[in-house]
């Protein structure tokens, strides 16, 4: 460390303490690029995980959690999970270690979700899960790894037989992910939402939220009518407008 | 001599004689002296002295022996000279008799030309060439346009009373035209230039001020026909004027004057004229003033879309007032009678004054559609005004008459943006005239849905043809029925059953009523009858649509045929058993929906000379507390007698809302058909193609919602008939 300077090394920190990567991971990222933080995360991240995880270890983990007469873990296992993760249910990195076990539906693994997905991880106990927190986290801050979390939520979140997302389920979720991306308009759209709308969503309006969040101003400025956007948003923008919002 | 040598040759030799055959200087002069003479003589009127052959030879030596320069500069000078002395006297001449010395000038001018101009014509032919000098009769025009035409002294003067002259004609005066047509041709023959600079010009501009004088007092004074009158009689004078003693070049510029100064500078005030513009001439009908306007304003910039505005303006706020008077809302038949009136009135117009002009006929069909379609009730006034002429309106018209009729409203229905709305109205209509027989002819009936075929296609009538198709089957059917049963039928009531395709009519499942016992031993046999005939089928009683003719006997024993609905009869049969029945018995007895049962009730025991039926209290309206009884005091002069026939009315303000929900409804469905169709063929297509593409395919039918569209869209791609492309949101891909 006595060769590193005094911004160097802080960056390092920095890089170890969102990503929870190692001194050594860190070095080698920022080296890559440069020491442009925000270019070291996608250096890292592109990274295949190197860990190879013990598959009797996971093996043991998931009959741990499952349920005792179905071959699946569900409520009382996440419960359980959540416990000796020491994080809260409602965590957004609880939705991304669902995003990496490709868990078709909301509070249920099956033994190949489980398993493939700490496998992908690399992890193979609870203890090295735990400490991977950090950095599963951080995968929320890269923008293609948000995009696909953020489509992959709207089948995670569903009822089961449904085409579209509950409403209050699909308020909740957005809050949840907004607040990793300070979306000025987030209040008001799910405001909005039960004003006006009070239906379900449909996975398109899901999805073009997003471009929308991505791509409109939160003054409006550029947006287009005749955009192609979905009529909810549309309604959305006539709202913002109706109430002197934007 | 002295002999000496031989004698000594000597050589002879011929020389030129050169002094006789050089013409000197001083021969030069003397000839130059005779021709100048000789040119003077002719300007004098003194020719006839002179030998053409002497001075055409002395000409000729002259240009022969190098003094053509001479000749020509003595020409030159000499005819300067003479009309200089030509112009003095011109200048001299007294008053009116200016114009008249000078053309007699001008024509002994001309005749001297010629004259001279044959006597030079040897050195027009040679010297003039190669020296480049103006041919003699040329010089002699231009020496007479700078001498006589461009003097100070005249050339002002001319212009002056020439313009003086027209002004006074003008005025009404009768001038000499023949010394003007003179006059003008002269300045022609001096050039185009001559005549267009130093007559034309200030002749427009001094027309230009005198008609921007008149047209002010005329303004002022004149009401819009009147001014146009004297317009119309200024142009036409003006050409006339043309044609007798100016250029005929002139007439497409002077005519421009008029017309701007006449017409252009004052085509707004005069058609906003009060009480006498184009709006009046409009509601008057007044052919000849709008013909009159149109044919003038033609002639101007934008004259014609002025006219066509204003017509406009006056078309969409007169249309928009016949759409929206809740007077004319009152009565579905005059409301269309009116529109198609208005539409006959400025079909008139457009034909006897504008020409048959399509712009015109353009703007009479746009404004049409714009306020047409301001009353959302059109197409079901449209309809009941078909049902009306269908019903009765068209009873002994020839087929002529009927198709002329029938083409005008298909004239208003072209006009209708949601004619899917008409549609679902006429089909209802068409239902209840099939169903109660009241058709003024099946041709007449299929004649209007041809016309609605070839203007919307087969997709649009088919279900309409259909419903004559079951009238014609029902008609078989029951011939059979009677011809195979008429024994088990014995001397029970004539059934007569109409069956209706399901989906091809407007029916509303309704609840079937108790049919008196008498009907329904007759109606079961041919349902045993129509279901042993045709397997798989369902029949359903729609007892809400059909009609009844009953035989009654009243107090004094005066007997009436009665013609009534189903329901009618349900309830007319109880009082056979009884005297007096509550309104709750007659429901608890015939099971009649409570709306349909009271708009029945109120028909038999409510109206005037066909109350068949007392109620007890009297009022005009039923209530459920009322008691009903067998009116015996019942008299009619006739024998027939009918009764509250069901005849199609226009719709209660729910009943409205009801059908449009329907139409909105049926929408979605083609709306996404077309959209499949077009994404099928396509295959990847941007949202505004689809957009432009599907109102492209339906607005002939009707204009499809944007917004609608866009939905549809997304229900297709929730669906998964849709996707949008990973790259570009704005691009959609068929999943087959």
């Amino acid at each position: 460390m006595h060769k590193l300077g005094r911004g160097s090394r802080d960056k390092v920190q920095q890089f170890m303490a969102i990503t929870g990567a190692s001194e050594k991971a860190a070095l080698q990222a920022l080296k890559a690029s440069d020491w442009h933080l925000e270019g070291a995360f996608d250096v890292f991240y592109s990274q295949p995980q190197i860990a190879v995880a013990n598959t009797r270890h996971l093996e043991e983990l998931y009959n741990r959690y499952k349920e005792p007469d179905a071959d699946m873990i569900m409520v009382e296992g996440i419960s359980q999970i959540c416990n000796d993760l020491q994080v809260d249910p409602q965590d957004i990195v609880m939705l991304v270690i669902s995003w990496h076990m490709k868990a078709s539906t909301m509070c249920e693994f099956t033994r190949q979700e489980f398993i493939g997905g700490l496998q992908s991880i690399g992890v193979d106990s609870i203890e090295k899960l735990q400490a991977k927190l950090p950095s599963l986290r951080a995968e929320l801050k890269d923008d293609q790894k948000f995009h696909e979390i953020y489509n992959f939520a709207f089948a995670w979140a569903r009822e089961k037989g449904q085409k579209s997302l509950a409403l209050e389920t699909a308020i909740g979720m957005w809050q949840l992910l907004f607040a990793e991306r300070s979306w000025p308009l987030i209040d008001y759209w799910c405001q909005f939402l039960q004003v006006r709308h009070n239906k379900a969503i449909s996975r398109d309006t899901w999805a073009q939220l997003l471009e929308f969040v991505k791509t409109i101003d939160p003054q409006l400025t550029n947006y287009d009518e005749e955009g192609a956007w979905p009529y909810l948003i549309d309604e959305f923008v006539d709202y913002l407008k109706e109430n002197g919002l934007a | 001599m002295s002999s000496g040598g031989p004698p000594r040759k000597r050589n002879f030799k011929i020389e030129a004689f050169k002094n006789r055959v050089d013409l000197d200087p001083k021969y030069a002069e003397r000839t130059w002296k005779v021709l100048e003479h000789a040119i003077h003589e002719i300007y004098n009127r003194n020719a006839s002295g002179l030998s053409f052959e002497e001075l055409y030879r002395s000409a000729y030596n002259m240009v022969l022996h190098k003094y053509g320069e001479k000749l020509y500069d003595g020409l030159q000078s000499t005819m300067t000279w003479r009309l200089k002395e030509i112009s003095k006297s011109i200048e001299a001449a007294q008053g009116g008799l200016f114009l008249e010395e000078l053309n007699a000038k001008w024509m002994d001018h001309n005749k001297a030309l010629q004259m001279i101009r044959d006597i030079l014509m040897y050195m027009d032919r040679t010297y003039v060439p190669t020296s480049h000098r103006t041919p003699v009769h040329e010089l002699g025009l231009n020496l007479w346009r700078d001498h006589i035409i461009h003097s100070p002294m005249i050339h002002s003067r001319l212009v002056n009373t020439l313009l003086d002259l027209i002004k006074r004609e003008r005025m009404g005066e009768v001038i000499n035209r023949g010394l003007m047509r003179s006059i003008t041709k002269m300045l022609m023959d001096l050039g185009p230039a001559v005549y267009q600079d130093d007559f034309e010009k200030p002749f427009l501009d001094v027309s230009a001020r005198f008609y921007s004088v008149e047209s002010q007092e005329f303004i002022v004074c004149c009401d819009c026909g009147n001014y146009l009158k004297k317009a119309e009689r200024r142009l036409n004078e003006e050409m006339e004027r043309v044609s007798h003693y100016l250029d005929a070049g002139s007439e497409a510029k002077i005519t421009s004057v008029v017309e701007k100064e006449m017409i252009a500078n004052h085509m707004h005030r005069l058609v906003h004229m009060e009480n006498s513009g184009l709006v009046n001439m409009l509601v008057d009908d007044q052919y000849k003033d709008l013909g009159r306007m149109y044919s003038l304003f033609r002639r101007v910039p934008d004259g014609l879309s002025t006219i066509r505005d204003v017509m406009t303006s006056y078309l969409r706020e007169t249309g928009k007032q016949l759409v929206i008077d809740p007077e004319s809302l009152k009565d579905p038949v005059e409301f269309v009678q009116r529109l198609l009136n208005e539409k006959d009135k400025h079909d008139k117009i457009i034909s006897v004054a504008f020409g048959n002009d399509k712009t015109f006929q353009n703007a009479l069909n746009s404004s049409f559609e714009y306020f047409l379609n301001l009353n959302s009730r059109s197409p079901e006034f449209i309809s009941l005004y078909v049902d009306d002429k269908l019903r009765k309106g068209l009873k002994g018209a020839t087929e002529e008459d009927v198709e002329v009729i029938l083409d005008k409203v298909m004239m208003l229905f072209r006009y209708l943006q949601e004619k899917d709305v008409f549609e679902k109205y006429y089909k209802q209509h068409l239902a209840k005239r099939l169903l109660s027989s009241k058709t003024v002819s099946d041709d007449a009936e299929r004649s209007m849905i041809v016309k609605l075929k070839t203007e919307c296609g087969y997709q649009f009538t088919s279900k309409l043809e259909g419903m004559f198709t079951d009238m014609k089957t029902s008609q078989d059917t029951m011939q059979d029925f009677y011809a195979k049963k008429s024994e088990e039928l014995g001397d029970g009531p004539t059934l007569d059953v109409h069956i209706l395709t399901t989906g091809s009519w407007p029916t509303q499942p309704s609840p079937p009523c108790n049919l008196p016992t008498e009907i329904l031993t007759v109606c079961e046999k041919f349902r045993a009858y129509y279901l042993g005939t045709h397997n798989g089928r369902r029949l359903t009683w729609q007892t809400n649509m059909g009609t009844a003719d009953i035989k009654a006997t009243f107090g004094k024993g005066q007997k009436h045929e009665l013609n009534v609905s189903t329901y009618q009869m349900c309830v007319l049969m109880l009082f056979n058993n009884a005297d007096g029945l509550t309104y709750k018995d007659i429901e608890r007895d015939t099971e009649i929906p409570a709306s349909d049962l009271k708009r029945c009730l109120q028909s038999l025991a409510c109206v005037k000379g066909k109350n068949v039926l007392r109620k007890e209290p009297m009022s005009k309206d039923i209530s459920e507390d009322d008691t009903f009884y067998f009116n015996d005091k019942f008299t009619s002069k006739l024998v027939k007698v009918k009764i509250g026939t069901v005849v199609a009315q226009k719709e209660s303000e729910p009943e409205k809302q009801e059908t449009r929900q329907r139409v909105e409804e049926d929408r979605k469905p083609q709306i996404e058909a077309a959209i499949v169709r077009i994404m099928k063929s396509r295959r990847v297509l941007d949202h505004n193609s689809i957009v432009a593409e599907v109102t492209k395919q339906l607005q002939a039918r009707f204009l499809p919602n944007p917004v609608v569209i866009k939905k549809r869209i997304e229900s297709l791609i929730e669906r998964e008939f849709l996707e949008r492309d990973k790259v570009d949101r704005k691009l959609y891909r068929y999943l087959a």
